[in-house]
């Protein structure tokens, strides 16, 4: 019996584990790429979003809304920012594939990780 | 001091004392509260200080490209930052403190807004723990002033106090002085009277106006009665008492015999029971007193044909009338000195009062019952 529970719990672990990964490859694929090549560091475009909107979900509402109709408005960077980068067009991603994008993305620099206290 | 002059002060003293205590707590009270809150203002500015250098270091934070970011930290100083939906992000809490806990116990607490929202951070929480030693000291300070404060207005009190009885204490001197130098006057011709009276029935020569000559009887020993009394009231503290073995039988016998012309003169039936040789250690003149100032009473306040009891055993000796009786609220006075119960019958007010002296200073017990229109009935218990 003991067997069987192990074996399940550790099946269900590799395909979570798969499944983050695929995941991972996906934002890296769809979305960190091309920051990389137009050189917009990613983790500046996080910092910037957690200094505006403080929270998680606020962060992820205002990405979601920006990768949908991208606009000014809606964009973190500042309107100058426009003059040397076009636009991004609006995504084909579905809506659930994009949420699952962004809260990947958010978690991938999340600054809490990387905080510490002083010993 | 004169024992009234004493009350009076005692009185004075405690009311003024009193008031003054409170206004003074009320004050020193407010006083207090007003210097704690400052003093932990003080205190908070620390914190206020330490807050704004926590959130330059955030921004500092913020910025950095370091793999690992040290969350900054402060000696004495406890701090946490929240999102914008007050959730716990970081800090030197070891619990995730509520963010809307001001303060508590002994911690002071200080929350700042953080803007733009380095870290994430909306909100800066930083705590210390209360340094009371200046509360303390505060506290001290207060209760030194209080107690000069109180020494101050007690001598102050004091003064005043006797200022204010000044007049009450000169008034009854004069009125010592007056009776001192009454009684002094009437001595002499009281027994010039006395002693005419008691040569005119002795020689016989009195029976064509005997009812006149027993008018004038019955007054002179009222009069020899008041003197002695006044003159008991006046020498009482430098009285020199000889205690002996005193029939008290005997002696009520002799003071019966004595009232008998004025008992006759309002009509009263006299009954007596006194059990044979009731002994007791007393002086003659406190004995005669006190006898002297309950029969006097019970014959003055009787009505006209009552009845008089005289009872002595060896327990107690007492007297009862058929008098006009005391009303209830003045039985706890009656004792006091020139108090008149009722002011139908001549006399200064002395009598219950030298008989209570002299009951206090033999250890006896003194009751008085009395019904307003039925009588009173007076006992004086030789054992308390």
């Amino acid at each position: 019996m003991g067997k069987i529970v192990f074996i399940l719990s550790f099946m269900s672990l590799c395909l979570f584990a798969e499944e983050l990964s695929t995941q991972e490859q996906s934002v890296e694929q769809n979305c960190l790429n091309c920051h990389q090549q137009q050189q917009i560091p990613s983790s500046l475009i996080h910092r910037r979003y957690l200094m505006k909107y403080s929270t998680a979900k606020r962060m992820e509402k205002a990405i979601f809304a920006y990768l949908k109709h991208p606009d000014k408005a809606r964009s973190i960077m500042p309107s100058a920012f426009f003059s040397k980068f076009p636009m991004k067009e609006a995504t084909t991603v579905d809506d659930s594939t994009l949420r699952k994008y962004i809260q990947n993305y958010l978690e991938t620099f999340d600054i809490k990780k990387k905080l510490v206290l002083e010993k | 001091m004169l024992s009234s002059e004493k009350r009076s002060l005692i009185r004075f003293l405690l009311i003024y004392l009193a008031s003054t205590f409170l206004l003074f707590s009320f004050a020193s009270w407010i006083f207090y509260s007003s210097a704690k809150h400052h003093l932990l203002d003080q205190q908070r500015e620390t914190l206020k200080y330490e807050a704004e250098h926590i959130k330059s270091q955030l921004r500092a934070l913020h910025r950095s490209n370091a793999e690992v970011l040290y969350y900054p930290k402060s000696k004495n100083i406890r701090s946490a930052i929240y999102d914008l939906d007050k959730a716990y992000i970081f800090g030197t809490f070891k619990t995730k403190q509520i963010l809307d806990e001001h303060t508590g116990g002994n911690i002071l607490y200080y929350i700042a807004k953080i803007e733009p929202y380095y870290l994430g951070a909306a909100y800066l929480l930083t705590a210390k723990e209360i340094d009371f030693k200046p509360i303390e000291n505060l506290q001290k300070n207060i209760l030194f002033f209080m107690f000069a404060a109180g020494i101050f207005f007690s001598i102050l009190g004091y003064f005043l106090g006797r200022l204010f009885v000044a007049p009450m204490r000169d008034s009854i001197e004069q009125m010592n002085h007056f009776i001192q130098d009454t009684t002094h006057e009437l001595n002499t011709p009281i027994s010039t009277i006395l002693t005419n009276i008691e040569m005119i029935e002795t020689f016989g020569k009195h029976e064509e106006n005997s009812s006149e000559l027993k008018r004038i009887e019955i007054a002179s020993k009222t009069l020899s009665r008041i003197y002695d009394d006044l003159t008991y009231l006046n020498l009482n503290h430098h009285y020199h008492r000889r205690v002996i073995t005193l029939n008290i039988s005997d002696l009520l016998k002799e003071r019966i015999v004595y009232f008998s012309a004025m008992a006759e003169a309002k009509g009263l039936k006299v009954t007596i029971d006194i059990t044979q040789d009731v002994i007791l250690q007393m002086d003659k003149n406190d004995a005669v007193r006190l006898i002297d100032n309950i029969i006097s009473n019970a014959i003055k306040y009787n009505k006209p044909k009552g009845i008089l009891y005289i009872i002595l055993t060896n327990d107690a000796f007492i007297v009862k009338d058929e008098g006009i009786g005391i009303r209830a609220k003045d039985l706890s006075t009656i004792l006091q000195r020139f108090k008149r119960a009722n002011k139908s019958e001549g006399g200064f007010g002395i009598g219950l009062d030298i008989v209570d002296q002299v009951v206090r200073n033999y250890g006896f017990d003194l009751q008085i019952k009395s019904q307003e229109g039925k009588g009173t009935e007076v006992m004086v218990k030789w054992e308390k």
